[in-house]
């Protein structure tokens, strides 16, 4: 199905990063239209309306989110933008800081006037240098225009914006861990609840939404809540930009409707697999997310779907494998990832990525045996829900993935 | 030595604590800067960031040796992050990587003998759509191949 694209609509125009180029595509239109003329909740409603789910990969419905902010007003609210991008498969949130940060920016106006925040905080992922740089630069921009600053668009609204680098840490993606990180401190993952909403950034009420959330913001306010609800499938609103990778002829990202079926994306718009070949597995939403077989990839992306299909549209980093690839060796790099990037905090997940890497190892070096794939299925299984965080969670569903699916491919390796 | 280069950076680490409500938040961005211009992160860096941002030294060594990124000695003048995650897997990064290995003479967290180049076996980082890929210095270099890697590191000076 062709659509119209929203979000990455400037990402070929030249110099969409700088503001002049933004606003002769009609950027800060709607914000300014929005802050002069609705109410906070009215934004905050649209949002919910639009059935805008959190595009960083949890899907937690995005105006729910807002809505769970204390209403006494007694502590200054944050906005804080999750740009942390890390996980393996995923590549879109980069685009929109270095092409069209703007469209991030205006989101965050909106949101944070819908929230009642006047501080803002952006964390990009520390190796993201050309992200840092456009995005610093494009909000010096808003500045120098009056749109960021004391009484924006001469609406009486404050917002200052504060653009962020981290150093190298995938857990920083994992929410709380980024509040601890954007603190100055380790990035270990807190305890919830309290939710960030409620005790976030310095201890005050706080919303974290990922960049490309942001980024539809301004569109559902253009064009409304039913217009962004039905771009998408039934719960799941708008576009979203999946990362296309792998054994395909034209991997990319590509802005499709949520919901666009999975076979779609990989026959039609990534032209199939490469060399003719054929299809051998699927990660449809970043590492983390179960891998499907060939013979379930007739599933439609969204968070609904693929949750009913056992596995999670996450990132929507969807990495295609064809019949070359090893599974024993693919394993090896996601245990290999989990234990490196685990922080330390919790005992399962610290031992357990760890351990399980080992003898992920041991197997691929041909030194395994059959009752390995039983040791590795019973670590993943006490590492889910023992910890602060999904992390572990998500480092034990590749494990139990690529071993029940695979298990054959597995026990002939060890031989 | 470090102690006159920190000094210059007063004024901007000013600045950068200035947009922070609390002081300590700016621990992040006062090790990016300060490594940038001494090269690594010495003993004299992190006092220095306690100094700014009103936390303990030890406290700045526990953040220093979290993240991947700041290095507690010094890197090549080129700093060479190759991503080893699935999608780069996929597209055949480990041959790539092969080849890279064989022209420094060094290995993952090696540094060598003339100081030009350090190599990091990074996790993904995120151009998965144009694997294999690896970040040199601030720039990400995309579609790599032995060749391309030939013409990137001997082009640099």
């Amino acid at each position: 199905m062709k659509t119209e694209p929203v979000l990455s609509r400037n990402f070929d125009v030249a110099d969409a990063w700088k503001i002049a180029t933004a606003e002769s595509r009609g950027a800060y239109v709607t914000a300014k239209k929005v802050l002069t003329s609705l109410q906070p909740d009215e934004v905050t409603n649209q949002v919910l309306a639009a059935n805008l789910r959190g595009l960083g990969g949890a899907g937690f419905p995005t105006g729910k989110k807002w809505q769970f902010l204390p209403k006494d007003g007694k502590k200054p609210v944050y906005l804080v933008v999750n740009a942390d991008e890390g996980e393996p498969g995923t590549c879109k949130d980069r685009l929109i800081l270095e092409r069209d940060p703007h469209q991030m920016i205006e989101g965050m106006i909106l949101a944070a006037f819908a929230i009642r925040s006047r501080k803002a905080y952006i964390y990009i992922r520390g190796e993201y240098v050309l992200s840092f740089r456009r995005t610093q630069a494009a909000v010096d921009e808003a500045y120098a225009k009056g749109y960021l600053g004391k009484n924006i668009f001469g609406s009486g609204v404050d917002l200052d914006i504060v653009v962020h680098r981290g150093a190298g840490a995938y857990i920083c993606g994992e929410e709380t861990a980024l509040l601890n990180s954007l603190e100055g401190g380790r990035g270990y993952p807190r305890l919830k609840p309290p939710f960030p909403a409620i005790v976030g950034l310095f201890g005050c009420p706080t919303i974290v939404n990922n960049v490309e959330t942001l980024a539809c913001v301004p569109h559902i306010l253009k064009n409304g809540p039913e217009w962004f609800a039905k771009l998408g499938s039934a719960g799941n609103g708008g576009t979203h930009l999946f990362s296309l990778s792998g054994h395909v002829n034209k991997p990319g990202v590509y802005e499709l409707p949520m919901g666009t079926p999975l076979r779609e994306i990989i026959e039609l718009h990534g032209g199939g697999v490469k060399g003719g070949r054929k299809l051998k597995a699927v990660i449809p939403g970043g590492i983390s997310a179960k891998i499907l077989t060939a013979d379930e990839i007739d599933v439609n992306m969204d968070y609904d779907s693929l949750r009913n299909a056992g596995t999670m549209l996450g990132s929507a980093g969807v990495m295609v494998m064809d019949d070359s690839v090893c599974m024993v060796k693919m394993l090896f790099y996601a245990t290999k990832f989990f234990s490196h990037e685990s922080c330390g905090q919790c005992s399962p997940c610290r031992e357990g990525t760890g351990w399980a890497h080992k003898i992920v190892t041991r197997i691929y070096e041909g030194r395994g045996n059959l009752k390995d794939l039983d040791t590795l299925l019973t670590i993943a299984r006490n590492m889910e829900g023992r910890t602060i965080c999904v992390f572990a969670d998500a480092a034990a569903w590749p494990i139990q993935s690529y071993i029940t699916k695979f298990r054959k491919e597995f026990e002939d390796y060890i031989g | 030595m470090s102690e006159a280069v920190l000094k210059s950076l007063d004024p901007e680490a000013q600045k950068i604590v200035a947009k922070y409500d609390q002081k300590r938040a700016a621990t992040l961005m006062l090790l990016h800067l300060a490594q940038d211009k001494v090269g690594y992160v010495t003993p004299e860096v992190e006092a220095w960031v306690s100094k700014w941002t009103d936390v303990p030294v030890v406290h700045v060594r526990g953040v220093v040796t979290f993240y991947s990124m700041y290095h507690l000695k010094p890197a090549g003048r080129h700093h060479i992050r190759y991503c080893t995650s699935t999608s780069c897997i996929l597209q055949g990064a480990e041959k790539v990587l092969c080849h890279l290995k064989k022209k420094l003479g060094i290995e993952n967290h090696e540094t060598t003998k003339d100081g030009k180049f350090s190599l990091e076996e990074a996790e993904c980082l995120c151009n998965c759509d144009a694997a294999p890929m690896m970040q040199v210095g601030d720039d990400y270099h995309v579609d790599l191949t032995e060749k391309k890697i030939d013409q990137l590191l001997d082009g640099l000076k």
